[in-house]
């Protein structure tokens, strides 16, 4: 026991001292990028294009003089059916007060018990992300006061987290100048969520809906290792498809299943010691973590050079959407006194090793290890990020290309057509009806000359929206490209016959006109022309009698 | 008061002599960069916890003010006077457990040690939900009423 205690005493240097694993010259070059959704989150609400503009001036100045510092904070919300330590089912937007007992609505001589599946997720997302797991762990209670909190105290984990010291990689869109990360994890640990208060416009008065009330939590906390808005965002991005990928919670931040609050600071460059940091809460989206943290950074630097940097005090602000800007909502006086005790109604927990490698052993294939595996196929970064960002979209691809399909077309068919139709039609890739079997077997038909690129495209379309093979429609349709020469030289002859007037032209010199002729053919034949055979025999004709 | 003597009964009880050490005002600490409020404690809590193994015998009277406002409770300047001697006996009470020679024992995060005591993830509906929501003060289908709030403390 005396080994965890040290533990936390060791780990204090890497705080005093946390420095950079990475070099920083990559510092803000985000500053000229449009929109830092695109690739950052398929799944959340497209988000206006970040306005830059008027900050980017300002940004290039702190590159040269100051280096910002992040750490970020993050709750996420577990999937498990029932609650943290009673059996109430947990369901986001359930009629409010419904799904409560004496346990979460903290009634006296209810007993928390816990359940196994909060271990169970704490430490797969603790292997996940590297950590060194406590075999002895505890809980605590953190005592405050406020409405959506019955007890009087919330049950967490203080001095002794159930997993420490590890480390998340990541890879920054190729957009925002690329890059490998790795960012340190101080710690993981249990909790349980709070209820939900909601302030009505009119009355005096708050509103409690309690069905939140002992939802199980895992408390993210990050090393100060991230220097950037953009890097900031992608932690939390990844942080969010790591959860996605294990299966312990859907990482969704509108419905408040992932939470970020963020500390900024910033000093000069070469200083060791940190500034004076700043928590901003309020953060819906990635690209709001993004946007609030390049706001921030911007708000202390300004008061640096303007000389007034005893105006950055610690304090918690926040985000204000509507207005792009960060607002305080209260300053700090003092650290909060929580009074942590342990939690005297639950007993410890231990892990055994037997436990927790029957856990590392069923793990999945995490997004990082995706992302290698992809890279070393030969895909580029961009294709790499795209297809490993969403789980479902990485199973169909893998599914695919298990099917035989070639890796590059396979890629581009998802990343191109696919991906364009599921944003227009709002589908997710398990919503549509085409198969990984069937778009293997339409990227052989095309490589094996059976159908053209084109009406390739008809039959995916056909594919997506009514399912169906792609035999099927091939014989239905009548589509089998002609390769036969004759076939196509008939139909050529046809077309320069109908057009005497373009082919003058043509053979006076207005060699353009190629593109007419083949058009012209291609039109004939539905489609169905070998493009490669239409345009030899169609240049040989065009060019006979000249 | 009740409230605050619970809770250090608890904290006593479980924790020995580190509920004394929690006693003490935590306002003393350097404005560090931290990345978590809790975490500073929590490491502050242990660099006094080890050097109490030498410094042994200095216990900080409680500020029951101090106490009282935590627990949420207002205390008359009468109450105040009869109450701290009392709060003063608990912790002197609990002093003498610092006598006790801990440099060769490791501390043990828990009282019991015995066994888990877990929960399979089935659901099950409270039946008498309706008598609970019968008990609540203020309550305004479907939400629970309470005073406005918008900051936290």
């Amino acid at each position: 026991m005396a080994l965890s205690f040290f533990r936390g005493i060791q780990s204090r240097p890497f705080l005093l001292y946390p420095s950079g694993f990475f070099p920083r010259k990559h510092a803000l070059f985000y500053c000229t990028m449009k929109s830092t959704q695109t690739q950052i989150a398929t799944h959340e609400k497209q988000e206006p294009q970040l306005k830059v503009s008027t900050q980017s001036k300002r940004l290039d100045k702190i590159s040269k003089d100051f280096e910002a510092v992040i750490g970020i904070e993050t709750h996420v919300q577990l999937s498990t059916i029932t609650k943290a330590f009673c059996s109430c089912a947990y369901n986001y937007g359930s009629q409010p007060n419904t799904t409560v007992c004496p346990i979460c609505m903290g009634l006296p001589g209810a007993l928390p018990v816990l359940n196994s599946k909060v271990i169970k997720f704490a430490v797969k997302l603790g292997l996940a992300l590297n950590c060194k797991l406590s075999l002895n762990s505890k809980f605590d209670r953190k005592q405050y006061f406020y409405p959506d909190l019955p007890k009087g105290y919330q049950i967490s984990q203080f001095d002794v987290p159930i997993a420490t010291g590890g480390f998340i990689d990541l890879d920054l869109p190729v957009e925002y100048g690329g890059g490998h990360r790795r960012f340190g994890i101080t710690r993981v640990h249990m909790e349980e969520d709070a209820g939900k208060l909601l302030h009505t416009g009119n009355g005096s008065y708050s509103e409690v809906d309690l069905n939140r009330a002992g939802v199980p939590l895992l408390e993210i906390v990050s090393e100060p290792d991230m220097r950037t808005g953009i890097e900031a965002a992608e932690y939390a991005a990844e942080l969010q498809r790591l959860v996605r990928f294990l299966g312990v919670s859907n990482g969704n931040m509108q419905e408040g299943s992932l939470r970020c609050d963020v500390n900024v600071s910033v000093r000069p460059i070469g200083q060791l010691e940190f500034g004076t940091k700043v928590e901003v809460k309020n953060l819906n989206s990635f690209s709001a973590i993004s946007r609030a943290i390049d706001f921030e950074i911007s708000r202390q630097v300004l008061l640096h050079n303007e000389g007034e940097s005893n105006q950055i005090v610690q304090e918690t602000r926040l985000w204000d959407e509507g207005a792009q800007k960060t607002v305080t909502m209260r300053k700090k006086e003092g650290l909060a006194d929580y009074r942590y005790f342990p939690e005297p109604d639950l007993p410890e927990v231990i892990l055994g090793n037997e436990y927790i490698d029957g856990i590392r052993d069923s793990l999945p294939e995490l997004p990082e290890m995706k992302r290698r595996r992809y890279e070393q196929m030969g895909l580029s970064m961009q294709d790499v990020i795209f297809l490993a960002n969403d789980i479902n979209v990485a199973d169909f691809f893998d599914a695919t290309i298990a099917k035989g399909a070639d890796v590059k077309l396979a890629a581009n068919w998802i990343m191109g057509d696919i991906a364009a139709y599921m944003k227009n039609e709002k589908l997710s890739v398990n919503e549509i009806k085409l198969t990984p079997q069937e778009l293997a077997e339409l990227i052989a038909s095309i490589k094996g000359g059976t159908i053209s690129g084109k009406i390739g495209k008809e039959i995916l379309f056909e594919l997506m929206a009514k399912g169906g093979t792609v035999k099927g429609l091939i014989t239905e349709k009548d589509l089998v490209q002609i390769v036969d020469p004759v076939e196509i030289q008939k139909m050529v002859d046809k077309v320069i016959a109908e057009n005497p007037k373009q082919l003058e032209q043509y053979r006076g010199g207005k060699t353009k006109l190629q593109g007419y002729f083949a058009g012209q053919v291609m039109k004939l034949s539905k489609g169905k022309a070998n493009p490669g055979l239409l345009n030899k025999i169609l240049l040989e004709k065009l060019n006979a009698k000249s | 008061m009740g409230c605050c003597e619970l809770l250090l009964l608890h904290t006593t009880i479980k924790m020995g002599s580190r509920a004394l050490l929690l006693l003490r005002p935590t306002t003393s600490t350097k404005d560090l960069h931290f990345k978590s409020r809790f975490l500073s404690e929590a490491l502050i809590v242990e660099k006094r916890r080890v050097r109490s193994y030498s410094v042994r015998s200095t216990i900080h009277p409680p500020d029951l003010p101090r106490l009282a406002e935590t627990a949420r409770i207002s205390l008359t300047p009468d109450e105040v006077e009869e109450f701290a001697p009392k709060i003063q006996q608990v912790v002197d009470w609990f002093g003498q457990l610092q006598a006790v020679d801990l440099q060769s024992i490791q501390p043990a995060i828990r009282a019991d040690t015995k066994g888990e005591n877990l929960r399979d993830d089935v659901p099950e509906t409270f039946e008498n939900r309706d008598a609970m929501i019968a008990a609540v003060p203020s309550y305004e289908e479907p939400f629970i009423k309470v005073p406005k709030v918008l900051n936290k403390e």
